[in-house]
Order: structure tokens, then C-alpha cells, then sequence
């Protein structure tokens, strides 16, 4: 038994005829958190949905806390899946979702879960959709902590979210990773998320894997490099990632083992986790300058 | 354990980390035998990555500060082990040494270094006989 | 408890919040049969039964309850055979409720309501029933709720009037081949979840 908490390995998906991931692989070890980082579109809830074994894949294998997806449907016990919407009914109080959910899972625990709606100050006479959506988050968490999930996935939790719930977000993954045996995957395209927490990070475009690996290890992969207007032309063997020129300065990321090619009259520095994202997402018009 | 972090400073937050840790130690402020809080519950406090206070946790342990227990935790191992005697002795050097470039460079010679080091000495001295 | 059974505890769940509408519905056939209590229970499995069986669709679209169907442990045979399991229940539910009021309000009017008139009568609504169920379902499986309810309603009722008009049913003809509605009604049913089983595999994934 691996200690992955999930691993996927040349993952190809199709939808209506096209690739929406083409050899896609990335993996986690357990008791980490990844941030899945990547613009609309690339492919970040696609890789989820095939995680979770929500859809079919066309190629390659996946892991998912030790067993192959699609897998026993025991193992969505261990599984606590955080969406950008609720999915639960509207007018169900928030007592009336563990009389709902409660049946279902093995090791449900009513005394933590209501501890946990107190903790986030939710009420239990709450209706579920008179939530916003920072409690409608929480409630999901409630509910994957109750039934002792051991990997929670985020799907974009944090979009449509004031910054003071998401830093609770990021205190209540914090919490969570306590366990050396739980693991967190959190998809997102804003990159403050994980600036701070993320251990590992995988960089998502276009449907393709563009980097994966711990957070050090992607920012020391890259340079940010600014140069005059005019500069940054017919460079050989140097692939400038997201060129922007403007008339008075041009930007790009390059590789750090090619920035020594780039000639003394640029800037180059370590770029933010932002910089890495915003180059790597850019648009395929002007994503990439090689000679 | 006081660990205040800055996010505007140079040094890598793993670096922030092991020299406020190994300060407290050196200065006694973490005394030999006190436990350290686990990776985990240290990178919570902090809001940082687990990778980050572990790569700090095994920095101090490589130098000798504290030792690891797997699944327990850290404490802090005695001040004069080995290893962390020849930190201090290399402290010292590096000290010196800076301030042999600086006296370099502002055209001092050995006596008048000799002389700033007795002043300081004497400074701290009665800074000790004080408190 | 089985998976089906849960599920079906859990379409129960989903529908609570609305049962003052549902039990409305009922209150009103109830009261515009009050002076035919012998077309009553057909008339309830029509119109309430059928609502409610289908609700658990109704609300699952809204609040996108396939996405909560996909994140508990729950085989997705067991949910689509826990939405019939339901159907079910809801039919057996009204036809106790439906009968005993039929009953007791044809005592309290003198209405004839014998064996035989009582037999006909269920064996009536168990294909009315089973009809519904067997078109709607495999329809809402596929397609969901919101794009084919009205469909869904009016292709059943077309069925059984078309069956009405083609063998000009009244009682005492039909009595002969009655009872071939329970076997034929039963195997509808099955088949049509097979077809829902085959139709959800290749169904447009939900928006998860």
C-alpha cells in the first residue's frame, strides 16, 4: 500500500472529441496539501472529476488513497469533496443534513459535527440555502470531518470568497493537516491561496501538466525576467514563457537553467507564485518566443 | 517558543525560522529538554508550509540545536553538544572576520582592533555585573 | 438497511421540506372526488403518486443532488433503484390511505364499493402507476427533470388514453384482461430500469 494520497498517471480525458487532459500525472504524497493551480478552462475540475473517479478517463491509471479509481464506492468514506456550489436541498436545516447524510457513512460522528457547526458558528436551524457561500464551504467541511474523511478536495473554494474566509479556510486546513494522515488538493486560480501553505503544487494549462512538485522546488524552477522594449529578440535556446511587451518594458518567465543565456542587460530575479501562474496561463497568442 | 516571522525580509522563511529557534536556544530562552511543537502544529501557527518548518526542524537537528522523535515532535538537546559548539566557534569566525574587513577597509590596525575588542569585552562585563 | 433502502430513506429526506405542498395536493383530489370515492385511488395514483415519485428529480435538479449522489458512498445502481424503490412506496402509501378513505366514504354516502368494484379499481391504478413510472424515470434519468417534466407527464397520459380509446374500456369489458395488468405493469417497470441503467451510463455527465 503506497503512501500516495492519490496519483495520477498519463491521464488522458476527452470531452465531445476533444482532449480536455492529455498526459496528465501529478501525484501527492500523504499528509500534504497541493494546490492544483491553473486558469479557467485548463483542466483543474476535469483532473478532479477523473479523481474521484466522477467520470471515465481515456488513458493511463489513478490512484486514490491507495486503490485504483474507479474503485470500491467504500472509499468515498475517506473522501470530503468541497465544490463552488452546495449540493445538498435548499430547505433541509442544518440538523436535517446529518439525519440525511448520516446513514451513509460508517464512522459519522454527531457529537463533531455539531461541535464543528458551533466552532464555525453556523446554526443548526439554518436553512442550507439561506448559507453564504463561506458557510456553505465550512458545512462541507463539517460534514467531511464528521464522517472522518481523510482527503478533502477543494474545487475552486476560495473564488467568491472575502479574504477573511479564506484565511479561515486556510486555518481550518491547517487543523486538518495536524494528522500525518490526511491530505488536502486544492484547485484554484488565485495563487495567494497557496503562496504561504502549499507543500506541493502542480501547474495545470491547456489541459496539460506544465510543472509538478513541491512549492520550493516550481519557484526555484523559474526566473522572472523584465528587459527594455526592444530587448529579449532572437534569443537562441531561451523560451521566453508569456512574453508581454509594452512600450516601455517587456516581461517574460524563463527556465532558471536557461536564464544564464539571457546577457547582462536584463533584470532577472525569483518570481512570485503569481508571476509563475500568470506567464504560464497566458493565451497561446503570446505564450511563447523561441528562436 | 517565539517565532515571528517576516514576510518583507530576504531570508527564506525556513532560514527565519531556524535562526530565531537556534537564537533562542543559544540565548536560553528554550531550555535543554523543552519540547518544540511538531512540524505540523508549528506550520499551522505560522500559516506556512509543512515543508517549510520541516526543512527548518531538520537544518537544526543537522546542526545539533534539537533532535527530532518521529511522530512525537522536537525537543531541545543540550547546549554543549559538539556540533553546536563548532556553530559558536564558527559564529565567532564569521564575526571576526567581518569585522576584520571592515577594520580593512577604515585603515585600523591589530592594536587598535585589539583595543575595541577589550572595550567591548569590559561593556559587556559590567552590563553583566549590572542585571 | 440496504443501499436501496437508504437511498430511498434519503428521497424521503429530500422531499420532506415540501410535505404541506404534497400533502395539499392530496387534500385537494380527496375533496373534488369526495362524491366518487370509487374513482378516488385511481385518481391519487394519477395525480399524487405521480408527483410525488417524481419529486426527488424535481428537487435534484435544483439543489443538483447528482453531485451529492456521487460523493457518498452509494453505487449508482443503488441510487437509480432506490428513486423506483421510492415510486413504490409512495404507491403503496396511497393506495392504503387512498382505499381506506375510499371505503370509508362510500359507507358514509351508500356507495356500492364491493370486492370486485375494489379490485378492478387497484388493478386500474397499478397500471396507471406503472405506466408513469416505466416512461417517466429512464426519461428523467437521461435528461433530467426540468427538460422533459412536461413531456414526461403528457406521454403517459397519452399512452393510457390512446389505451382507453382503442379498447373503449369501461369496467365490465375490461374485466377479462384486468389481472394481466399486474404481470405486464411489474415487467414494465423492470424494464423500464434496465433502460434507466443503460441510459445513465451514457448520460451527460452533471455539472459537477
Amino acid at each position: 500500500m503506497s503512501n500516495l494520497a492519490f496519483a495520477l498517471r498519463g491521464v488522458n480525458a476527452a470531452v465531445s472529441g476533444t482532449f480536455a487532459l492529455r498526459e496528465v500525472s501529478f501525484e501527492l504524497p500523504s499528509g500534504y496539501v497541493m494546490g492544483l493551480i491553473g486558469a479557467n478552462g485548463a483542466g483543474k475540475t476535469t483532473a478532479i472529476r477523473c479523481l474521484l473517479g466522477m467520470r471515465a478517463i481515456d488513458g493511463g491509471e489513478i490512484e486514490l488513497l491507495g486503490h485504483p479509481v474507479p474503485g470500491p464506492v467504500a472509499l468515498r468514506q475517506e473522501v470530503g469533496v468541497v465544490l463552488d456550489h452546495t449540493y445538498l436541498v435548499g430547505d433541509w436545516r442544518l440538523a436535517q443534513v446529518e439525519r440525511a447524510l448520516r446513514p451513509f457513512y460508517e464512522r459519522w460522528d454527531g457529537d463533531r459535527y455539531r461541535g464543528l457547526l458551533d466552532e464555525f458558528g453556523l446554526d443548526l436551524r439554518a436553512k442550507v440555502k439561506d448559507l453564504s457561500r463561506g458557510m456553505a464551504i465550512k458545512l462541507t467541511i463539517a460534514v467531511a470531518l464528521s464522517h472522518h474523511a481523510r482527503l478533502l478536495v477543494f474545487d475552486e473554494p476560495t473564488s467568491g470568497l472575502d479574504p477573511v474566509a479564506r484565511d479561515e479556510l486556510v486555518g481550518i486546513i491547517g487543523d486538518f493537516l495536524l494528522d500525518a494522515g490526511h491530505s488536502v488538493l486544492f484547485s484554484t486560480h488565485i495563487t495567494t491561496d497557496l503562496d504561504r501553505v502549499g507543500d506541493y503544487l502542480t501547474l495545470i494549462h491547456d489541459g496539460r501538466i506544465v510543472r509538478t512538485g513541491t512549492k520550493d522546488d516550481i519557484l526555484d524552477a523559474y526566473r522572472i525576467v523584465r528587459a527594455g522594449p526592444d530587448d529579449l529578440n532572437d534569443l537562441v535556446g531561451v523560451e521566453l514563457i508569456g512574453v508581454r511587451r509594452t512600450s516601455t518594458v517587456t516581461q517574460a518567465l524563463v527556465c532558471t537553467d536557461e536564464a544564464g543565456l539571457l546577457g547582462a542587460d536584463v533584470l532577472i530575479e525569483p518570481p512570485s507564485l503569481e508571476e509563475i501562474a500568470v506567464h504560464i496561463g497566458a493565451p497561446a497568442g503570446r505564450r511563447k518566443e523561441t528562436v | 517558543m517565539r517565532v515571528v516571522l517576516s514576510n518583507g525580509a530576504g531570508a527564506p522563511l525556513y532560514q527565519q525560522i531556524k535562526d530565531q529557534v537556534g537564537a533562542a536556544i543559544l540565548s536560553g530562552d528554550l531550555a535543554e529538554g523543552s519540547a518544540l511543537p511538531s512540524v505540523r502544529a508549528l506550520a499551522r501557527d505560522l500559516r506556512i508550509s509543512i515543508i517549510t518548518t520541516t526543512r527548518a526542524y531538520a537544518e537544526l537537528a543537522a546542526e545539533g540545536f534539537i533532535a527530532t522523535v518521529p511522530g512525537k515532535g522536537a525537543y531541545v538537546l543540550p547546549l554543549d553538544s559538539a556540533l553546536v559548539r563548532e556553530q559558536l566557534l564558527r559564529k565567532v569566525e564569521d564575526g571576526l572576520q567581518t569585522a576584520l574587513d571592515a577594520a580593512r577597509q577604515a585603515g585600523l590596525r591589530r592594536d587598535d582592533l585589539i583595543q575595541m575588542l577589550d572595550g567591548l569585552i569590559a561593556a559587556a562585563h559590567l552590563e553583566e555585573v549590572r542585571s | 438497511m440496504t443501499p436501496v433502502a437508504r437511498m430511498v430513506m434519503l428521497n424521503l429526506r429530500t422531499v420532506a421540506p415540501y410535505r404541506c405542498q404534497c400533502l395539499a395536493v392530496f387534500a385537494v383530489v380527496v375533496l373534488l372526488f369526495v362524491n366518487r370515492p370509487v374513482a378516488l385511488v385511481p385518481t391519487l395514483v394519477l395525480l399524487f403518486t405521480a408527483t410525488m415519485a417524481a419529486y426527488p428529480f424535481n428537487v435534484g435538479d435544483k439543489a443538483r443532488l447528482e453531485t451529492l449522489y456521487a460523493t457518498l458512498p452509494l453505487a449508482r445502481r443503488s441510487v437509480l433503484f432506490g428513486h423506483y424503490g421510492w415510486a413504490l412506496a409512495c404507491y403503496l402509501c396511497t393506495v392504503i390511505a387512498g382505499t381506506a378513505l375510499a371505503l370509508l366514504l362510500a359507507r358514509l354516502q351508500s356507495v356500492p364499493l364491493g370486492g370486485r368494484t375494489l379490485a378492478a379499481v387497484l388493478t386500474l391504478s397499478w397500471g396507471t402507476f406503472a405506466v408513469n413510472v416505466a416512461v417517466q424515470f429512464p426519461l428523467f434519468t437521461r435528461y433530467g427533470y426540468t427538460r422533459v417534466s412536461v413531456l414526461s407527464t403528457v406521454l403517459p397520459l397519452a399512452f393510457l388514453a390512446m389505451l382507453v380509446v382503442r379498447l373503449h374500456l369501461s369496467l365490465a369489458s375490461a374485466r377479462s384482461w384486468l389481472p394481466w395488468t399486474w404481470p405486464v405493469g411489474a415487467a414494465m417497470i423492470v424494464a423500464s430500469a434496465a433502460v434507466a441503467m443503460t441510459l445513465d451510463r451514457r448520460r451527460v455527465h452533471p455539472r459537477l
